[in-house]
């Protein structure tokens, strides 16, 4: 199993991405395996209640609770992914500040979208002026 | 169409020899309540000498899993009728509730030999609390200390109405 | 859906009466008495002329008449139609930008003053902004966006009203070339009114000062409104 071209496995202390749902776009942690197609999830520190997921809406994340015991209840789970810095470490992920960034765009209403062109115009217009003083040079 | 578990508790009406008629009761897996009855009446007349007929139902209740969000193994007795004979068996599956246990075994049993709702007994369904007395491998497989396993070849659903894409299974 | 569900075209399954019955529309019937009809007789006596005639006479109050027509006349259907005034959308209030969508300024960006008798809104570019006049529009042709500009103490003169709009009417002219030409020339445009170019000013005076408020909202009035690709109008948020 160690030399496994995989980087991320269904585990018990796995991360995972909802993917739909009610509480989809959340993540949680995988606290027991059912069987090779659902797992227990839980995520008491993003609000996903305790409950059985199919692995079909479930993403893997690269982090992982490295000692979750299995079939933990979720304030062990609580208590392990802030001393973890779980929360943390994916807010800060590229994976994670991309979906904001597209969240917080598909939430613009018309006046914020036309803001942002203004503003995107106006640092193309910067670019561009200061790559042709940088070309002459 | 979710089975659940059901308590039902009936006897034969009294009469003047019997007054005072002995009470069963009888843990059902059904459908909904009214199929609970049915197979309260079903499984009564072949034990006893009691018929819808002749009997009432005292009380149906439904019966509530006591720890939901539990994993267990159950084991499955149960008898079934094929298309040449009846045939006993016993089988496992890993699951949160008792009748999501039942529920998993008759879709196994219609995906493994066609067998239909009502050729179909349920024995005995049990929780296997030792992981020493799982019989069975597929069960067996996930027991094991410090499980884990990949998901290769996920296919991802592409965006585009019209245009098809091939999907791509790496990850 | 209709309770009474049609037999055949105009023919309901429900009789009136079960209709009435059904919808329940007698918990919102008038119960207060109608005042009684002062009844007329039908006779009346007549004083006569004349020493032969007996002085008086008995004659029916309303003279039956001399003929009746031989064919019956088809009485036209009571209409029961009733106009409800027109139900402003809860998303657009005075001061609310709307996306315009049909008609000549179609695209444009306007700001929405009030909505007229006739259910039609009442809305402005201002002129000055993006070249909107005073115009009404029907809402169902419009976008309301959630920007919405500071409309406290702005008021819109009465006289702005759905008769202010009207065409005025030309008679007396018959024929097209008459309408045209003068004179074997085309004739001179009427120049526009300059009462109405008055009012136009003072209705966007205010509201040209409450856009200023704003940083970009003068410039997002006079920009128009588009979709580009991979943009879908019941996916994005106005």
């Amino acid at each position: 199993m160690s030399e496994s071209n995989f980087k991320r496995f269904i585990e018990v202390g796995r991360v995972v991405l909802l993917r739909s749902g009610p509480h989809s776009g959340k993540i949680a942690v995988i606290s027991e395996v059912i069987d090779h197609n659902r797992a227990i999830v839980d995520g008491p520190a993003t609000g996903v209640p305790r409950q059985s997921y199919p692995f079909r809406h479930l993403t893997l994340t690269p982090f992982r609770l490295s000692k979750l015991p299995r079939g933990a209840g979720s304030g062990v789970v609580l208590k392990q992914l802030t001393s973890e810095g779980i929360l943390e470490k994916w807010n800060k992920s590229a994976w994670a500040t991309k979906r904001t960034a597209i969240e917080k765009r598909r939430s613009l209403n018309d006046f914020e979208r036309f803001k942002t062109f203004v503003a995107k115009k106006g640092r193309r217009d910067v670019v561009r002026k200061s790559v042709k003083v940088a070309k002459k040079a | 169409m979710t089975v659940s578990e059901y308590q039902v508790v009936g006897r034969h009406l009294p009469t003047e020899a019997e007054p005072n008629p002995k009470i069963y009761r009888m843990r059902i897996f059904a459908l909904n309540e009214v199929v609970a009855k049915s197979r309260f009446w079903y499984f009564l007349r072949q034990l006893k000498k009691v018929k819808k007929a002749n009997g009432e139902i005292i009380g149906v209740n439904l019966i509530h899993e006591k720890k939901p969000l539990k994993v267990k193994n159950f084991g499955i007795w149960l008898r079934y009728d094929s298309r040449s004979g009846t045939h006993n068996m016993y089988k496992e599956f890993r699951e949160l509730s008792r009748a999501d246990a039942v529920k998993s075994l008759y879709q196994d049993m219609a995906a493994r030999h066609r067998a239909r709702f009502r050729s179909i007994h349920i024995l005995r369904v049990v929780e296997i609390e030792k992981s020493e007395d799982v019989r069975r491998p597929y069960i067996k497989q996930l027991l094991v200390p410090k499980l884990r396993f990949p998901l290769p070849h996920r296919v991802q659903k592409t965006r585009s109405t019209f245009i098809a894409h091939r999907p791509s299974t790496f990850n | 859906m209709a309770r009474s569900k049609t037999i055949s075209p105009n023919v309901g399954r429900l009789s009136r009466s079960q209709v009435f019955a059904k919808r329940g529309l007698h918990k919102g019937q008038k119960k207060s008495e109608k005042p009684a009809a002062s009844e007329t007789p039908l006779t009346k006596e007549v004083q006569i002329g004349g020493e032969k005639n007996g002085s008086t006479r008995i004659v029916p109050t309303s003279k039956a008449p001399r003929y009746y027509p031989a064919e019956d006349v088809r009485k036209p259907k009571k209409s029961r139609k009733l106009i409800v005034p027109t139900k402003l959308r809860s998303s657009i209030t005075p001061g609310t930008v709307l996306i315009l969508l049909a008609g000549r300024f179609r695209g444009k960006r306007v700001v929405f003053l009030k909505q007229l008798e006739s259910g039609l809104l009442l809305v402005t570019g201002p002129f000055r902004v993006n070249g909107v006049p005073l115009r009404r529009v029907n809402q169902a042709y419009v976008i309301a966006t959630s920007t919405k500009i500071d409309f406290e103490g702005i008021t819109i003169d009465e006289k702005i009203n759905d008769a202010y709009f009207a065409k005025p009417v030309v008679k007396g002219r018959s024929s097209a070339e008459e309408e045209f030409f003068a004179e074997g020339k085309p004739k001179e445009k009427e120049p526009f009114s300059e009462s109405k170019a008055a009012d136009q000013k003072s209705v966007d005076k205010a509201i040209i000062a409450a856009i200023k408020e704003e940083e970009y909202l003068a410039k997002y009035l006079k920009a128009t409104f588009g979709l580009t690709k991979g943009q879908y109008p019941h996916q994005l948020k106005f």
